[in-house]
């Protein structure tokens, strides 16, 4: 395999170009300027590493999400960064010839190639909701993640469950965590995940040959560590105590908060706040819809969306700005206390799964 | 008699198993079966939950098509709770609506069908300088399709993006390709059968220039889904209200959702939307699709020749209702009817109309289940999707393990998808149907046509004359199919320029309203409604069927495109559109069914699916697993 150097060089990128290249993916990744050196190393040493990227129950909206990605585009990630090996959606092969590939990379690139798994397996019926060559999904996921370096788990579906794990959840469908015990899983969760993030998170795997950090949950944290509440340019408008109290009344106009009308952000840890969605142009919020929590575990069970969160004390237009500061620190550390506890919650095995 | 399977089917949303039964001398599919693998039961999921927050739920059916199945539920709780929409809203889910259709539909046929009519292994024989003169020439040649769309807005001083035809613009396509086969990493090029005699017919500078474009509107597709991201915040899987949207509209505050800048963000985007289609897809289509119609490849239209059907879309103002018939008289794509017998030419064809009741009606729309995995107290019969019921029921395969295929059981129960029927017959649903219906009520005199129903007429009586066939030889075939996708997504385009006027429009007469809000309190909804929301995806006609009680969805059914297009027979031996095309298309090589894949991807297949194919006379048949290509592709 050759590395990303080797590959610039190939396509006639000169060496200045290269260097401009990783300046943009360290600012990308969210490193600081030092990490540059770091980056071009990792550039330079580092050969394309083949991805298998399996779909199991889906929407495949992950997919759809990854191909938005504008820094860097789809384009350059699949035929320059990565080796794209096997792709239910893109891959030109089919049938036999494909899975027979498939078998080959796992066993050619042992240890060393990354497994994508956009869906989740459902245990109900021998695994036979999801089938892959007359086969239940989650032996080909069992067989797909046994010789990988580390898993990527796209999308709230692979990471949580999402909505067909929602009650009753009918084919008792689990988060791939359950079943693949004995791999670094990286959450990248959301429905879909940002397309940045998505991309992102390949860029640091592939750059650094490392797991990006990753919070307790097994996000990486330099994409899930806020609360969308936090970064919300409504924020502002929430510490004010000025509401949308309906939609499209006067304050929906104005883009006053949305928690009165349902808005998650404040349970809800993702980038949306801060990198938004199409490279900055729009975010939910923006758009004048409460968050819904996507990124969330377990978020479709937490409705009805448009229900406003009862755990968070909401400042008052009548108080002064002192007690609106106060409110707003308590609500923060509500805030938090609440989502350690949901977290811990969380972590226990997921019942509903059929574990 | 030989038996190929294909499993899994790629470059679709989900998964697919196909198998063929196929008479090795003469390459004739002799049967097929179609069959879906993949079932989470999100209509029971539905269940008991708040009908405002179903739009959501809904919308996670599918990705690709993403914001469609939003939109069917939005619409399906509003006829039932009887709310009529502000204008605005009507047209800023229009401009949502079409940006998805030009979306999929420019997606669909780069990323997911090129490559069964293109090869990048030819394209590496191709000369670049001869490929930028045969760029040239086919913009000279086809370029005036792009006369066909009108543009009230007329705002775009010249287009941003343009094919570009210099032989350094390929040259540098061409060497990416040759690099990713020499470095023996052939990522999603690998595995495929490019040995395939189909891969012939075009000259190498065609494969070329589609290649090269492949990998340019790899690049720009994001941008047709601006519209989405702002009037809905995000894309995949945008935000939308019962009642209308969300994004208020105002003129005084740069904090509003949507405001002057906004729009313009829109506006060039789908500017972006009409230079894609125009210059890139609808020349690329036409110069694929000419070359293949001269060399004979007229197969492959199955259950389009027989039966289509549509169920209309853009509304032109808001409605009061769906199933009280209010929709269809505000339509102005008039693909809502059935039609009969296509292929027998436009005199012969039988046109039905398809209105607001028939929707509700038990007798017209039902599902079997005869032989898909689910179960019903009696399976000889259909039911109305008011009166769905969703209980699944596995039975495995005829050879084989339950967990490990060999046959499926083609005379019991064989798929995850049911069986829709319209008055017990199965119709093929998508843009070629929508096509044959509205080409069909405008000739025949069944439909006052609007503008975009004289469009869509234009549109086939141009190509027409480019391939010198009539309609009805050319429509009807995996061609045809893939042909109508593209003019559809110039309609697309067409429908968001001509929505973005409106909206203009009714912004400067002082009304920014985008939502009705009415009836947002369940205390203000009766104790028990139905409603129906239908649309027509990206794929097809598609429908939403709720029942409200008690301020929660009572049962919630829908029928998808690809319900129709590739569900399991009937009990009456009805067959879907998947298993029709594949009878309907003859193989080269038996053991790789390019055609075969073709045909099932121009429907643009939607769904985890398999298909088997099978011996009807239940022959002991020779099994052939698809095996590898050439060495190149390991």
């Amino acid at each position: 395999m050759e590395t990303f150097w080797e590959t610039f060089k190939r396509h006639g990128v000169n060496r200045r170009d290269f260097l401009k290249f990783a300046t943009t993916i360290t600012g990308i990744m969210g490193l600081s300027p030092s990490m540059i050196p770091e980056v071009v190393r990792a550039l330079e040493t580092k050969p394309r590493v083949p991805v298998i990227w399996i779909h199991g129950l889906e929407c495949t909206c992950c997919s759809e999400s990854f191909i938005r990605s504008a820094t860097p585009l789809a384009s350059d990630v699949v035929l320059t960064m990565i080796s794209l090996e096997y792709d239910d959606t893109l891959s030109a092969a089919a049938g036999e010839d494909l899975e027979k590939h498939r078998k080959e990379i796992i066993k050619k690139y042992w240890g060393n190639y990354i497994l994508a798994v956009e869906g989740n397996p459902p245990l109900g019926e021998d695994g036979m909701y999801c089938i892959v060559n007359g086969e239940p999904f989650l032996k080909h996921l069992k067989e797909s993640a046994e010789g990988a370096k580390a898993v990527i788990a796209w999308g709230s579906c692979a990471s949580w469950g999402c909505v067909q794990a929602a009650k009753p959840n009918p084919t008792t469908a689990v988060p791939i965590d359950k079943v693949i015990k004995d791999k670094p899983i990286i959450k990248v969760p959301g429905c879909p995940p940002i397309a940045e993030v998505m991309t992102g998170v390949i860029m640091h795997l592939v750059l650094f040959d490392s797991i990006p950090p990753l919070d307790s949950q097994g996000r990486p944290k330099q994409f899930y560590g806020n609360r969308i509440h936090d970064t919300c340019y409504r924020r502002a408008f929430f510490n004010a105590g000025q509401f949308v109290e309906r939609f499209d009344d006067e304050g929906a106009k104005k883009g006053w908060c949305l928690y009165k009308v349902g808005c998650r952000g404040p349970t809800t840890y993702n980038s949306c706040g801060n990198i938004r969605w199409y490279n900055g142009l729009s975010y939910p919020i923006q758009a004048g819809h409460g968050c819904i929590g996507c990124s969330e575990d377990n978020f479709w069970d937490n409705g009805p969306f448009y229900q406003r969160l009862t755990t968070i004390p909401v400042p008052s237009v009548e108080a002064n700005a002192d007690k609106v500061g106060v409110a707003v620190a308590a609500a923060a550390a509500a805030g938090a206390v609440a989502h350690g506890v949901i977290s811990k919650l969380r972590s226990k095995p997921n019942k509903k799964g059929g574990e | 008699m030989a038996r190929v399977v294909v499993d899994p089917v790629t470059r679709i949303e989900g998964h697919l198993r196909i198998e063929l039964i196929v008479d090795e001398k003469s390459g004739k599919v002799v049967d097929a079966v179609s069959c879906g693998t993949m079932w989470r039961g999100i209509e029971l999921i539905l269940k008991g939950r708040d009908p405002r927050d179903a739009w959501a739920f809904a919308q996670r059916i599918c990705g690709v098509c993403t914001s469609i199945h939003a939109l069917a539920s939005v619409r399906a709780v509003e006829d039932a709770l009887e709310i009529k929409i502000p204008k605005n809203a009507n047209y800023i889910r229009n401009i949502m609506y079409g940006s998805l259709q030009v979306h999929d539909h420019v997606v669909h046929f780069y990323h997911l069908h090129a490559l069964d009519w293109v090869s990048p292994v030819e394209a590496l024989k191709a000369d670049p300088v001869q490929t930028a003169v045969l760029q040239n020439q086919l913009l000279e040649k086809y370029g005036a399709i792009a006369d066909l769309m009108p543009d009230p807005i007329g705002r775009r001083a010249y287009p941003k993006k343009f094919p570009k035809a210099t032989p350094g613009y390929f040259r540098a396509f061409q060497e990416k390709i040759k690099k990713v086969v020499e470095s023996g990493q052939l990522g999603i090029f690998a595995a495929h059968w490019w040995d395939h005699p189909d891969y012939k017919l075009l000259p190498p500078e065609v494969h070329l220039m589609a290649v090269a474009h492949y990998l340019n509107m790899l690049d720009v597709q994001r941008e047709l889904f601006i519209p989405q991201v702002v009037f809905g915040g995000k894309n995949p899987h945008p935000h939308y209200i019962v009642g209308g949207m969300m994004c208020s509209i105002s003129l005084n505050d740069m904090n509003a959702p949507i405001n002057a800048e906004r729009l313009a963000v829109v506006e060039d985007a789908i500017y972006t939307q009409a230079e894609a289609v125009n210059l890139f897809y609808l020349v690329d289509l036409l110069a694929i699709g000419h070359i293949y119609v001269q060399k004979g490849q007229t197969y492959g239209g199955g259950l389009a020749k027989k039966r289509v059907m549509g169920y209309g879309e853009f509304p032109d103002e808001p409605y009061s209702g769906i199933k009280n018939g209010d929709y269809h008289k505000q339509v102005l794509y008039h693909s809502n009817g059935v039609v009969e017998d296509f292929a027998e030419g436009i005199e012969k064809a039988k046109y039905y109309p398809l209105m607001g009741k028939d929707f509700a009606d038990p007798g017209v729309i039902q599902e079997y289940v005869a032989h898909s995995w689910y179960k019903y107290p009696d399976e000889s019969k259909g039911l109305h999707p008011w009166d769905g019921i969703t209980e699944p029921n596995y039975t495995g395969p005829k050879e084989g393990t339950k967990t490990h295929w060999k046959y499926l059981d083609e005379k019991g129960k064989y798929s995850w998808i049911k069986s829709p029927r319209w008055k017990g017959k199965p119709c093929e649903v998508g843009p070629l149907a929508r096509y044959i219906v509205v080409y069909t009520g405008v000739k025949q005199g069944h439909i006052k046509p609007s503008w975009m129903d004289e469009m869509i007429v234009r549109q086939i009586d141009t190509v027409s004359k480019v391939l010198e066939l009539p309609p009805h030889v050319w429509l009807p075939t995996t061609v045809g199919r893939t042909a109508a996708r593209g003019l559809e997504a110039q309609v697309g385009v067409a429908a968001n320029l001509y929505f973005m006027k409106k909206l203009y429009d009714n912004i400067k007469a002082g009304d920014t309203s985008v939502a009705n809000t009415e009836r947002w309190e369940p205390s203000t909804w009766p104790k028990e409604a139905k409603g129906i929301g239908i649309t027509e995806a990206p794929r097809g006609a598609l429908g939403h069927w709720v029942i409200i009680k008690d301020g929660k969805i009572a049962n919630y059914q829908c029928v998808v495109p690809t319900t129709w297009n590739g569900g399991a027979r009937d009990p009456m031996g009805g067959q879907g559109a998947f298993e029709e095309c594949m009878k309907d298309t003859p193989l080269k090589v038996v053991n790789k069914p390019l055609e075969v894949l073709r045909g099932i991807h121009s429907f643009d297949p939607c769904l985890a699916c398999s298909t088997h194919l099978y011996d009807t006379e239940g022959k002991e048949i020779l099994e052939i697993r698809v095996q590898g290509s050439q060495p190149l592709c390991y």
